[in-house]
């Protein structure tokens, strides 16, 4: 009976309940805000003095600065992000992350920012022949697993084989274990064709058009702060701008 | 073959860093588990029912379950569950939980390996210290303990070099060990995006580093040859 009042003691004395609390008092009373992302150009890399820069990291930096607390980024591991999320390792995922449904049903997601489209990387001397989704059918396609990716391979009844990331399934088609890959269009472009690590490659055919969008636990009122942010930061130009530095004033989405 | 040159410098800086990070990985599990595995190996020898069938239950949950599970169990069940996030989002707290999961996991194993250590030294030696006048104490730490070491160096060699390997699976909970830095040269690191090649380098890391630990197993298992 001891024993079993010693767990009770250190299980309640662990559970801070403290479940009243809004998501936005939690991380202002700790005074920073952890930021889930994995190493993304242009969203989220790291320039020559170890520091993490792109869109979406000045961005986030600008959005904790109004919140009036620090930022903190920490790489995760992409399948894990909802574990980090729910667990309190972090306070959102802000990574080029694409509005999937599952997404949006296990996150409190903000309004898109940005468009995005799924593209077919393939080796570039058979750029011509596949151009059109009726060419590329009967091909073996290499997806990041539970990526946006990945469900549109599903969906066109792709046969595909998948992978951990989408860096993962670029290798995949330059080794020659698959086809193609289906990766982010923001992310082919800066990784794909000349001046980058796979010259061999090239991307053909947009499969569907998506959109980015930052996510927060579940029931957390920041989406709403951030929404406001994006709002203010639209109409007078700052965010437009910023676009501009990383070349993707394409993409960027009207608030 | 020019771009690696170029990118060579980069990367070892990188790989380097990540390596730091496994090797305080393998020397924390060590320092934890040898002990540890000890403590477990007395429990399972233990002449108390309750106490042998408890540490022989656990042993069977730790070595029956992937040490990848054990991972995200131990790095994520406290905010998941409890709501209450021990361990903490950054680099830190996910080298203590890596390091709780891996002395764990290693010290089952290696009790194991004592516990045969142990009943491999003949019963006689026992019953002889006991004539003796010796206390149990004493009996284990002057004759039994210094023979079971002698004994217990191969299969022990086994499970350090395995080790070695192991930290890999650390990266589940993204710690930042070498492989995840080879790997972040794929997407992009310092740089560097499109890269494969320091994937693969780094077995070659892995390698150099067991065939230091080999050699000096090999050297402290001749010390202890005058036990022939």
């Amino acid at each position: 009976m001891k024993k079993l009042l010693l767990v009770l003691a250190i299980v309640m004395a662990l559970c801070p309940c403290a479940f009243a609390e809004t998501d936005s008092e939690y991380v202002k009373a700790k005074g920073v805000l952890v930021v889930g992302i994995t190493d993304f150009k242009p969203m989220d890399y790291k320039n020559e003095k170890g520091e993490w820069i792109g869109f979406d990291a000045d961005l986030a930096k600008a959005f904790a600065e109004s919140l009036g607390v620090k930022i903190e980024f920490q790489e995760i591991e992409w399948n894990n992000k909802i574990l980090e999320l729910d667990g309190k390792n972090i306070d959102c995922v802000w990574n080029g992350m694409t509005l999937t449904p599952e997404v949006k049903s296990s996150m409190s997601c903000s309004n898109p920012y940005c468009n995005n489209a799924q593209i077919v990387v393939v080796p570039a001397g058979k750029a011509a022949q596949y151009d059109s989704i009726e060419a590329i059918k009967g091909l073996s396609f290499a997806v990041e697993h539970g990526s946006a990716g990945n469900e549109v391979a599903k969906e066109n009844g792709f046969k595909c084989v998948e992978v951990q990331d989408q860096a993962s399934a670029l290798m995949e088609v330059a080794s020659g274990t698959a086809d193609a890959a289906i990766i982010d269009s923001l992310m082919a472009a800066a990784m794909v064709g000349k001046g980058t690590g796979y010259e061999n490659l090239t991307y053909t055919v947009a499969l569907n058009s998506e959109e980015y969008g930052v996510g927060f636990r579940k029931g957390s009122d920041l989406a709403f702060s951030l929404n406001a942010f994006f709002e203010a930061g639209y109409a007078d130009g700052s965010i437009a701008k910023l676009a501009d530095t990383y070349g993707i004033q394409a993409a960027l989405i009207k608030q | 073959m020019e771009t690696v040159i170029q990118q060579l410098p980069v990367v070892i800086g990188a790989l380097n860093e990540g390596f730091i990070q496994t090797l305080k990985l393998f020397a924390v599990t060590l320092l934890g588990a040898f002990p540890l595995g000890l403590v477990i190996a007395f429990g399972s020898l233990s002449k108390i029912k309750a106490i042998s069938l408890t540490t022989q239950f656990i042993i069977w949950i730790i070595r029956g379950t992937p040490l990848m599970i054990q991972l995200l169990i131990v790095y994520y069940f406290p905010g998941l569950v409890l709501h209450n996030p021990i361990w903490g989002g950054g680099e830190h707290g996910r080298f203590l939980a890596a390091s709780f999961a891996f002395i764990i996991n290693y010290a089952c194993y290696f009790s194991e390996i004592y516990r045969g250590g142990i009943q491999s030294v003949p019963i006689g030696q026992t019953e002889a210290g006991l004539v003796l006048g010796m206390t149990k104490g004493q009996i284990f730490f002057h004759v039994t303990l210094l023979q079971m070491i002698k004994r217990i160096v191969p299969p022990i060699s086994n499970e350090i070099i395995t080790l070695v390997k192991d930290t890999a699976l650390a990266r589940i909970i993204a710690l930042q060990e070498i492989i995840w830095a080879g790997q972040a040269f794929m997407k992009g690191s310092h740089g560097i995006s499109g890269a494969i090649w320091p994937l693969f380098f780094t077995a070659f890391y892995y390698l150099v580093f067991n065939g230091i630990v080999t050699v000096l197993l090999a050297k402290f298992e001749r010390k202890l040859d005058y036990f022939r």
